[in-house]
Order: structure tokens, then sequence, then C-alpha cells
């Protein structure tokens, strides 16, 4: 529970006080952690590109929401980051486990790894990519950035990061 | 009656509440009949009128209601669950049914055929779902607005068909930010 205690302590830190979750067994304990949260709101939420549309409202509500997702999820969400976050600058954090990186058992997972970073660079999104855990000590300059950008932002967590997390 | 018909008769009831309008003839018809930055008009992202809306009801207090098209819906149909279950009292989805996808040029969508939205609503959890013709739509949105203690879900059947207009001339940092600034 020590990197998932510590990346939500550190999104809180920055103000993140929305969040929202399409599951992934790497972000299992971060969900557990924040359904017991009482000073925050977290729901599930089915889909991704739907996620996007409940975080833009939350902003619009003065929230600083976060979306919790796989990497697949990126895909599912490419029209609703440029053509309603990018396009009205409404600032999202995406929590996104890297899936399908080494260690990763499902070769299922390969296909979305390999253009997960290309998909973030031709989003132009700033991306906080964290394979060690002093890596995550970062998590508020980016969603200062988010902020101070008014962009949405990616923290990108390595499978092997997170997969011995219990 | 027709979407615009609809919104003509609405757009007195529309005052003080936060309103999210769905993209392309929505959003142009309802700033054809009176701009008001209390219209958050949505310029992309079609599906998402719901979801905004639902976002924005549960971050804050002030009535939110979202203007939604049969043919948005159907493309995040998922969104109904997420309402059913986590949707605030603040919170009214106004789907106006008009069968067909107006602003690409009237194609038929399957509302027009066998799918019913207030079935999917229902199964999905959403407790209030009313279906009515376009005239009594004032009405139920009255009734909702009124109801402090449950979230709407009203399906307006009205006819196909739209007006001239042309593609709104605001930027979305200007729709963004006089939206914004009714919220503390």
């Amino acid at each position: 529970m020590k990197i998932s205690k510590k990346i939500i302590k550190n999104l809180k830190m920055g103000g993140v006080n929305f969040y929202l979750s399409v599951p992934c067994k790497l972000l299992a304990n971060m969900i557990e952690i924040l359904e017991k949260d009482k000073s925050i709101y977290y729901s599930s939420v089915p889909r991704e590109e739907e996620g996007m549309g409940i975080c833009a409202g939350a902003y619009l509500g003065r929230k600083l929401p976060c979306i919790m997702m796989q990497n697949t999820g990126l895909g599912n969400s490419v029209n609703a980051i440029v053509s309603l976050l990018q396009l009205y600058n409404l600032p999202v954090i995406f929590l996104v486990s890297y899936r399908g990186m080494p260690g990763e058992q499902v070769s299922a997972q390969g296909g979305m790894a390999k253009i997960t970073k290309e998909i973030l660079d031709t989003l132009k999104i700033p991306t906080l990519h964290c394979s060690t855990e002093k890596d995550l000590d970062n998590i508020k300059t980016y969603t200062d950035h988010a902020k101070i950008m008014e962009s949405p932002v990616a923290i990108l967590c390595d499978f092997q990061l997170m997969k011995d997390d219990k | 009656m027709n979407r615009f018909d609809l919104l003509k008769t609405i757009q007195s009831q529309l005052k003080n509440k936060l309103v999210i309008c769905n993209i392309g003839l929505p959003s142009q018809e309802l700033y054809k009949i009176n701009d008001k930055p209390n219209y958050f008009y949505m310029l992309g992202s079609m599906g998402l009128s719901s979801s905004i809306g639902l976002g924005l009801a549960i971050s804050q207090k002030k009535n939110v209601i979202s203007i939604d098209g049969d043919g948005s819906v159907l493309m995040n149909m998922s969104t109904l669950s997420t309402i059913g279950n986590r949707a605030p009292n603040n919170f009214t989805l106004l789907i106006i049914d008009n069968g067909s996808y107006g602003s690409t040029g009237d194609q038929r969508t399957f509302t027009s055929e066998k799918t019913s939205l207030k079935e999917v609503a229902i199964a999905s959890g959403c407790k209030k779902v009313i279906e009515c013709s376009g005239k009594k739509t004032a009405s139920e949105l009255l009734k909702a607005f009124k109801d402090k203690k449950n979230s709407y879900v009203i399906i307006a059947k009205v006819k196909s068909g739209n007006i001239k207009v042309k593609p709104i001339p605001l930027n979305p940092i200007t729709i963004r930010d006089r939206f914004r600034k009714l919220i503390n």
C-alpha cells in the first residue's frame, strides 16, 4: 500500500479533490483508499471518455479532478481530451497505470503500451513518468502545472512500480 | 413542435440554472433564441453533455440542466447508469428526442425504431423518468426543478427538423470563463 498511499497523499497535497476511476488491478489499492476517504469525492465510472466529461463538469464546478485509468483508457478518450478538455482549457489530472510494460503477464496489453507515450506526445500532454518511488515526489509539481497552464497532465505509473504494492 | 420550438418554450425556465447544451444545432438554436452566460455551449465532444452536467451538479449546489439529444445519449449510453447511481438532486437531464441526428442531416436514430431511452433510463436505475410530448416539457421541467429530493430524466418527444442557424461566434475560453464566474 506504500506506493498507493503516497500517490494519493501527493495528489491531495496538489489540491485534487474529485476522483473517478475505471478500474485496473494496479489501481485497486488506490481505489480502496479513496472509497474510505470522506474528505474528497470518489466514484467509479463505466468508461473513460464519459469520465472526461464528468471531470470537465467538476472543474467548471470549482473542483480539481483526477481520472484514474489504464493506458488503454487514453485510447478511449482522445476526442474528449482534444475537443473538450483542451478546447476549453480544462485542467484534469490523468493517473494512468502503464500496463504492458516489462513485468506484464498479459500479452494483449503490449499493443497500447507501445504507443502510450506517442499518444501523450501527440496530444501534447505534459507527462510525469514514474518508475521509482522517488518520482512520485514530483506529483504536486505536475498538478500545479495543470492549474497554471489550465491543461490536462498525465501521471504515468510503471507496471513494475505498482505490481508489488501489496 | 420541433427542437427549436421546444427550446423557445422552455427558455424562460432556464433562468438561474446552469445549462449544459449539446453540440451542434441545439447550442446554435439556443444561442439564436437568447444568449446567456449561464449557457455552456458545447463546441465538440458529442455525447458528453449529460456527463459534463453530472460532474457539475455533483461539484456544487446550484440547479444544473443538461440539454441532450437522442443521438448523443445513444453514443454515451453508460451515462444513464452513472446518472441512475450517482446523480444528486440538483441535476436534470433533458433529452430532446426527435429520432434523428439533426446536426448531420436528419438521419434517423434507433429511437425512431425500437429503442426506448425511457426504458433504458429506468433499467439503469434512474428513479424519476418522464417521457412527454414536446408541449408538456415546460410543466414537467417545472416539477423537476421544484422537487429538491430527486433528480429527473425527461425525454421530450418532438418532430425532426431544424432552423437555419450559424456557428456560435464565441471563443471557447469566453464560454468557459463567463459560465464559471457564476459558480462560487
